[in-house]
C-alpha cells in the first residue's frame, strides 16, 4: 500500500503517557495522574468495571477529550494539544458509527478524501482494505443494508484504510451477538498480526481482554491495578480488585488471620501455614481447589451447578462463601461436608487493610519480573 | 380498529360528508364566483352556479391590479424567508446540539420562546424597531447614561436613524426569527448516533466539513419540510406585510388581495374578480404542496414530535 504524508507513517508507534489526568471540577476526578508506557505494535486491552474511565483514557489518546494535565508522547512526539487528525490515530466506535448515507466504499475512503488523496489512489486503497476485511462485494451498499458484523468490518476498515500508527476500539464488539463476537475477536487478532499498528482496545469484558492482548491494563476508578500479560494477571493478580475481576467464576477471596504461624478462618480452621501477623485475604481460584477424603479444610455444601462439562460447588466455610469448580469428569459425593486441600502454589495472599498481594507469601515467585518492570 | 357495522359505516359516511362539505364549499364558493361577471353577482348575488368568466376575470386581474407584481414580492418574501429560516435554525441547532456551550439550554429556551410569542402579538413593538433599527441601541444609550456624557463630551447625543420598512429585508427579517426551525432540526440531531461527530474528527473533518459533508445530507428530508412549511407560512402572512409595506409595489399578494375591496362607502366589491385573484394567489402554494407533499407531511410529523 501507498504511504501518505498527513499521518506518522510507521508501521506502528509507541504510546507514552506521563502523569496523564483528567478532571472536570475539584470533586469530579475521573482520572488521577496516570503513566504507562505502550510498546510499539502491541495489542493492549484497557479494562476495567463501567465507569472506571477507560473510554475517557481512550479518547485523550484519541484526541477527543481534552488532558486535564500530563504528557501523550506518540512516537516520541507530544500530542496531546494536536487535533485527532494530527495524531495518526485511527478509532473503532462501539456502535460502528458508520455515515448513514455514504457506501461502504464512501465510508472507507472517507478520510482519505478529507486528506486530498486522488481518486484513483482511494479506490485502490479501497480495494485492497476491502479485500483484506471480505468487503469486496459490497462496496456499492449502504450501512443499513449490511449485518451487524458486516458494518464492524467496514469500520475497521475505515480505521486502517489510513494505514495509522496507533489503531484505537473502544468497545467494538459489545453490540454483537456471542457467535459473532468470537467470530470477530479472532478476526480482530489476525488482522493485528498482518497490521502491526499498535492498538488499544477498551472493553469490559475479561474474556476479550484475555483472549486479544499481549497485555491488559486494569483500571479502577481511574488508577492503575495491574499492567501485565493476561497470563501473569490471571496467576499474579497484584490486588485483591484484580483477583475478583478475572476468571469466571471469579477467585475466591476468605478473610483470615494470621497468628504468626498459621492463617486461620474466622472459624478457627487453619489453612495455610504463614508467619504473618494480622488480618489478611487469602485468594484461591475455584479450579484450583482440590477435593479429597484426606483434606484437613471442611466446608458445607450449598447447592451445585451441573455444566456439563464441570460443576461449580457453591459452599460454605467459616461463613465465608467458597466456590469450587470440579475437574473434568469428576464425579463428587455431595453429601454434606467436603473435605479440601487448598495446594500451597495456587494461594494468593493480599493486604487485610489495602487488598495489594503480599508477593512470595507462600514461597512461589508470586511476582514476574514483568510485573517489577512496570510497576 | 373498530368492528365493521352497518350503523358506523353509514355514520363515519355521514361524518365525512359533513366534514367535505365545511371544507370544500368556500372553495367550491370562491371557484364559482371567480367564474361569473361582476354583473351576475350584482343581479343574483352568491354565485352557486359556475359561469365562464373565469378567465376574463383573471385577466382583469393581471392587467387592471397590482397583484401579479404583489405575487413577485410573495414570491421573494416567501422564499428568502424559508432559506433564511432554514439556514439559521441548522446552524443554531448545530451549535446548541455538538458543541459544548455554557448556557446552552438558557439559549435553547430563549429560542423556544419565540415558538410563544409569535409575531401577531409583538407587532407593535417590531414596527417600531423595524422603523428604526438603531432605536433599541439608542435607549440602551439613553437608559444607561452614556447618552448624557456623550452630549457632555460632544455636544450633542447620538441618535442613530434607519428604517426598513417598505423594504423586502424589513419584510423578511422579522418573520424569519422563530424557533421551530430550530427546535425541529434539534430534535432530528439528537436522533443521529452521538459517535458521528467523533468518527468525522477521527477522520481529519472539522466542524464544518463535518456540517458540510455528513450533517447536511443526513438532514435532507428536515430541510426540504421546513423549507416547505416556512414558505407557505411566509406566503400567506398577512399582519406583518400589511404593517410592514405601505406601497402597493412592496405589498404581498396576500395584503394586496384584501386591498381590491374599494375603501369607499356603498359601492359593491367586485368580488368575481377579487375571488379570480384568490384563486391565482393560491396557485403557488398549491403547486408546493402538490408537488412536496411528502416533505410537507414530513416536517409536520416531525414538529409535533
Amino acid at each position: 500500500m501507498v504511504a501518505i504524508g498527513t499521518t506518522i507513517r510507521d508501521a506502528s508507534a509507541d504510546i507514552e503517557l506521563i502523569g496523564v489526568t483528567k478532571t472536570y471540577d475539584a470533586k469530579n476526578v475521573v482520572i488521577p495522574p496516570l503513566s504507562v508506557a505502550l510498546r510499539p505494535g502491541e495489542f493492549t486491552v484497557i479494562l476495567g468495571p463501567s465507569g472506571c474511565g477507560k473510554s475517557t483514557l481512550l479518547q485523550m489518546i484519541a484526541g477527543l477529550e481534552r488532558v486535564s494535565g500530563g504528557k501523550i508522547l506518540i512516537c516520541d512526539r507530544e500530542v496531546q494539544d494536536l487535533e485527532p487528525k494530527h495524531r495518526g490515530c485511527a478509532m473503532v466506535f462501539q456502535n460502528y458509527a458508520l455515515y448513514p448515507h455514504m457506501t461502504v466504499a464512501e465510508n472507507m475512503a472517507y478520510s482519505l478524501k478529507v486528506a486530498g488523496i486522488p481518486k484513483a489512489e482511494r479506490n485502490e486503497r479501497v480495494a485492497g482494505v476491502a479485500k483484506m476485511l471480505g468487503l469486496s462485494d459490497l462496496l456499492a451498499r449502504k450501512p443499513a443494508q449490511l449485518s451487524g458484523g458486516q458494518r464492524q468490518r467496514v469500520a475497521i476498515g475505515r480505521a486502517i484504510i489510513r494505514e495509522p500508527g496507533v489503531l484505537l476500539f473502544d468497545e467494538p464488539l459489545s453490540n454483537l451477538d456471542a457467535q459473532l463476537r468470537h467470530d470477530m475477536r479472532v478476526e480482530l487478532a489476525d488482522l493485528h498480526r498482518r497490521i502491526g499498528a499498535t492498538s488499544v482496545f477498551v472493553t469490559h469484558d475479561q474474556v476479550e481482554a484475555m483472549t486479544l492482548a499481549d497485555r491488559i491494563l486494569i483500571l479502577n476508578k481511574g488508577r492503575v491495578e495491574q499492567f501485565d500479560t493476561p497470563k501473569a494477571i490471571y496467576h499474579h493478580p497484584a490486588s485483591v480488585f484484580v483477583a475478583k475481576f478475572i476468571g469466571a467464576p471469579p477467585m475466591n477471596i476468605l478473610q483470615v488471620t494470621g497468628d504468626g504461624s498459621v492463617l486461620r478462618l474466622p472459624d478457627g480452621q487453619a489453612v495455610a501455614n504463614y508467619s504473618g501477623k494480622g488480618s489478611f485475604q487469602l485468594g484461591i481460584r475455584p479450579e484450583d481447589i482440590s477435593v479429597n477424603a484426606g483434606g484437613s479444610i471442611k466446608a458445607r455444601i450449598r447447592y451445585r451447578e451441573d455444566l456439563g462439562s464441570h460443576e461449580i460447588l457453591e459452599t460454605e466455610i467459616g461463613c465465608q462463601q467458597l466456590r469450587i469448580a470440579t475437574p473434568f469428569g469428576v464425579e463428587i459425593d455431595t453429601t454434606s461436608v467436603l473435605s479440601l486441600t487448598f495446594p500451597r502454589g495456587r494461594l494468593h495472599l493480599f493486604d487485610g487493610e489495602t487488598g495489594r498481594a503480599i508477593p512470595e507469601a507462600f514461597g512461589t515467585a508470586a511476582t514476574t519480573q514483568s510485573m517489577k518492570e512496570y510497576q | 380498529m373498530v368492528e365493521k357495522a352497518r350503523s358506523i359505516n353509514i355514520t363515519a359516511t355521514l361524518l365525512l360528508i359533513i366534514g367535505i362539505v365545511y371544507i370544500v364549499g368556500p372553495l367550491y364558493l370562491t371557484l364559482s364566483t371567480a367564474s361569473q361577471s361582476y354583473e351576475y353577482m350584482l343581479r343574483n348575488g352568491l354565485a352557486w352556479i359556475p359561469g365562464g368568466e373565469l378567465f376574463a376575470n383573471m385577466s382583469k386581474v393581471i392587467h387592471e391590479t397590482r397583484i401579479p407584481i404583489q405575487m413577485l414580492n410573495s414570491m421573494t418574501v416567501a422564499f428568502s424567508n424559508a432559506l433564511a429560516t432554514c439556514a439559521l435554525s441548522f446552524l443554531s441547532a448545530y451549535a446548541i446540539v455538538y458543541f459544548r456551550i455554557r448556557w446552552a439550554g438558557i439559549v435553547f429556551a430563549l429560542i423556544l420562546a419565540t415558538i410563544m410569542l409569535p409575531l401577531d402579538i409583538r407587532v407593535i413593538t417590531t414596527y417600531q424597531v423595524a422603523s428604526n433599527i438603531f432605536s433599541p441601541l439608542n435607549a440602551v444609550l439613553d437608559f444607561t447614561g452614556l447618552n448624557s456624557l456623550i452630549a457632555d463630551i460632544f455636544g450633542t447625543p447620538v441618535h442613530l436613524e434607519l428604517s426598513v420598512l417598505d423594504t423586502r429585508f424589513g419584510l423578511v427579517a422579522p418573520l424569519v426569527a422563530h424557533g421551530t426551525g430550530t427546535f425541529l432540526f434539534r430534535q432530528f440531531f439528537l436522533t443521529l448516533p452521538k459517535d458521528l461527530f467523533k468518527a468525522a474528527r477521527m477522520d481529519g473533518a472539522g466542524p464544518i466539513r463535518f456540517l458540510i459533508d455528513i450533517l447536511l445530507p443526513l438532514s435532507r428530508t428536515s430541510v426540504a419540510s421546513l423549507f416547505v412549511l416556512t414558505f407557505l407560512s411566509g406566503w400567506t402572512q398577512y399582519l406583518w406585510p400589511l404593517v410592514g409595506a405601505s406601497t402597493p409595489d412592496m405589498q404581498t399578494a396576500v395584503v394586496g388581495l384584501a386591498r381590491l375591496v374599494p375603501d369607499a362607502d356603498g359601492q359593491v366589491p367586485d368580488f368575481p374578480m377579487i375571488m379570480a385573484g384568490a384563486v391565482l394567489v393560491s396557485l403557488v402554494p398549491l403547486a408546493m404542496i402538490a408537488l412536496l407533499q411528502r416533505y410537507l407531511v414530513q416536517g409536520l410529523v416531525l414538529s409535533e414530535k
